[in-house]
């Protein structure tokens, strides 16, 4: 049985394309830094043929994430019940210890396989959490949400980004799963200073985290593309958040615009590089505190 | 508007601002948000489906020029609602929707093949991705194809289109159907490899009659001898156990069984 445990370290997204060079190169040093996979569980759900072993493949020699697209957890429709217990056969079936899922809404009667965002209102936090507690309920386990990437401010909120997202973290009693590259995206795109929303992250609920790159549209607006590298002041953010609230397992998110793999893989062994000196940080500061003591 | 005004505000202002990316000439964006961040959510929907649709139906884009397809593209945004969860299942509502069409006023002009075509472009990911079952354990790989009972491929289509699908193109747009429609049998091979064979009619009977899974291929070709009250039934039984063979040596038949399921 797999256990949320053996998500640790860094990870990397499988798009379908990436499977065979990972085949090829599986067992040596090149990709010794994945200690784990994230797929969508969209992509793979019900398919058979060379999905179908690929998947397979996978799940025999490493721990997998699911990061869903599709539950909209904040849309105006019920919840998809029926796609929610396909999900949970998934996760049974692979053995998938961790599903994740979107703060936002990607659909209004019908699918629109994009992800928009939530009104931040007091009425939004109640139906959010009410939703994720149901989720929850259906999969028989907890899940993790994630801050989203968003372009339009709702004139109607009221109350900022960060205050929503901790309201429907404690309402719903659920675990965070959290996006760098999306907190350094909304930043720009709303004008405010990323590190102070960093420091407004309730660090017990981090379960998982994830990083990109991005399209920079202009100076107010970037584009959540996952089709660059990721930028340093994300890698910046990134260290801040393991040094202030320990490390957790990172993912590095690429879905276009994908270069060789030795390129690709630089960026993973970053995110563990970043964990192992915040790691000996961590225990030089436990030491010197024991001194203290 | 009588169902959204009992809404709380915050779904109002959603459904508004997912009707205005479906339509944005008929429905305005929400108040006071900025025309150009609104844009940017268009963009991202518009050009998603674009793309994702564009992969599987490239034929179909081509026949029907830019202009056209982002017509088609915008009427599938503004009149149908997708019921799958599933990406690989976007080309399956777009099917569903070419369905509904003709009842959508002022939609765009298509020539007469255009479902035809794009089924037959949808079919290769339906196959490549349709579930199927490992090969049974009683399922003899080398069994006699007469005596026994064939066993089909797990992912395998029979189809019939009234137009020549495979070989449409910007060049080749038939405007009226064939007087006699194309069978074709799509299949995943056991590399996971999705085929395409054109089949004659009797070949066509063949599967089909297979497919039920109750008839040995003796008694198949005995009953297609039947139905075309063929004078020397032996010939229809010659032929068609080497359309047996070569359809295994293919891999659309997979092995027989001894018994009917």
């Amino acid at each position: 049985m797999s256990r949320l445990a053996d998500i640790r370290g860094a990870g990397l997204g499988l798009k379908r394309e990436l499977v065979p060079r990972i085949q090829a190169a599986w067992g040596s040093p090149l990709i010794a830094s994945i200690d784990f996979l994230e797929i969508a569980p969209e992509n793979w759900i019900g398919a058979g043929g060379k999905s179908a072993s690929q998947l397979a493949w996978c799940a025999e020699r490493c721990p997998l994430v699911c990061h869903g697209l599709s539950l909209s957890l904040g849309g105006p429709h019920p919840l998809d019940e029926v796609f929610l217990q396909r999900v949970r056969h998934f996760l049974d079936t692979h053995r998938i210890p961790l599903y994740t899922e979107h703060l936002s809404y990607c659909s209004d009667g019908g699918y629109l396989y994009d992800l928009l965002p939530i009104p931040f209102t007091a009425e939004a936090v109640h139906y959010v959490a009410e939703r994720i507690r149901r989720t929850q309920d259906i999969l028989g386990r907890r899940i993790a949400v994630e801050n989203a990437s968003f372009y339009v401010a709702a004139p109607i909120a009221e109350m900022d980004e960060l205050t929503f997202l901790r309201a429907v973290l404690a309402e719903a009693d659920c675990d965070l799963h959290l996006d760098i590259n999306n907190i350094y995206v909304n930043s720009v795109n709303f004008g405010y200073d990323p590190h102070a929303f960093l420091r407004g992250i309730p660090a017990e609920r981090i379960v998982y985290g994830h990083v990109a790159g991005h399209d920079r549209q202009a100076d107010d607006l970037i584009i959540d593309t996952h089709a660059q590298d990721v930028i340093d002041p994300v890698w910046d953010m990134l260290r801040q958040a393991y040094t202030d609230f320990g490390i957790f397992p990172t993912l590095l998110e690429r879905d276009s615009n994908i270069p060789p793999l030795d390129l690709l893989m630089a960026e993973v062994d970053r995110i563990a590089a970043l964990q192992q000196a915040c790691s000996a940080n961590t225990k030089a500061q436990a030491v010197t505190e024991d001194m203290q003591l | 508007m009588s169902q959204a005004g009992k809404l709380p505000l915050f779904q109002q202002y959603q459904l508004q601002f997912s009707a205005h990316i479906r339509n944005p000439d008929a429905v305005a964006r929400p108040q006071r948000v900025s025309a150009e961040r609104m844009r940017v959510y268009r963009d991202l929907v518009f050009d998603n489906l674009d793309a994702t649709l564009g992969a599987c139906f490239p034929v179909c884009k081509q026949v029907l020029g830019k202009r056209r397809w982002r017509q088609l593209i915008r009427s599938f945004l503004v009149h149908h609602r997708a019921a799958s969860p599933l990406f690989r299942q976007i080309p399956e509502e777009f099917l569903g929707f070419l369905q509904t069409l003709p009842e959508i006023a002022g939609s765009p002009e298509l020539p007469p093949f255009f479902n035809s075509l794009a089924h037959y472009e949808w079919v290769e990911l339906a196959v490549s991705a349709a579930e199927a079952p490992n090969i049974p354990a009683d399922v003899d790989s080398a069994g006699d194809l007469l005596q026994g009972y064939p066993v089909l491929a797990g992912a395998l289509m029979l189809l019939r289109y009234a137009y020549p699908v495979q070989r449409i193109s910007p060049r080749f747009q038939p405007q009226a159907p064939l007087q006699t429609p194309v069978d074709l049998l799509v299949f995943r091979d056991a590399a996971d490899q999705v085929r395409f064979v054109e089949l004659n009619a009797v070949t066509a009977r063949l599967v089909a009659l297979l497919q039920t899974q109750t008839l040995t291929g003796l008694q198949a070709l005995e009953h297609i001898a039947g139905e075309l009250a063929h004078p020397q039934p032996q010939i229809m039984i010659d032929f068609g156990s080497r359309v047996l063979a070569d359809l295994r040596a293919q891999g659309a038949i997979i092995g027989v069984r001894r018994m009917a399921v």
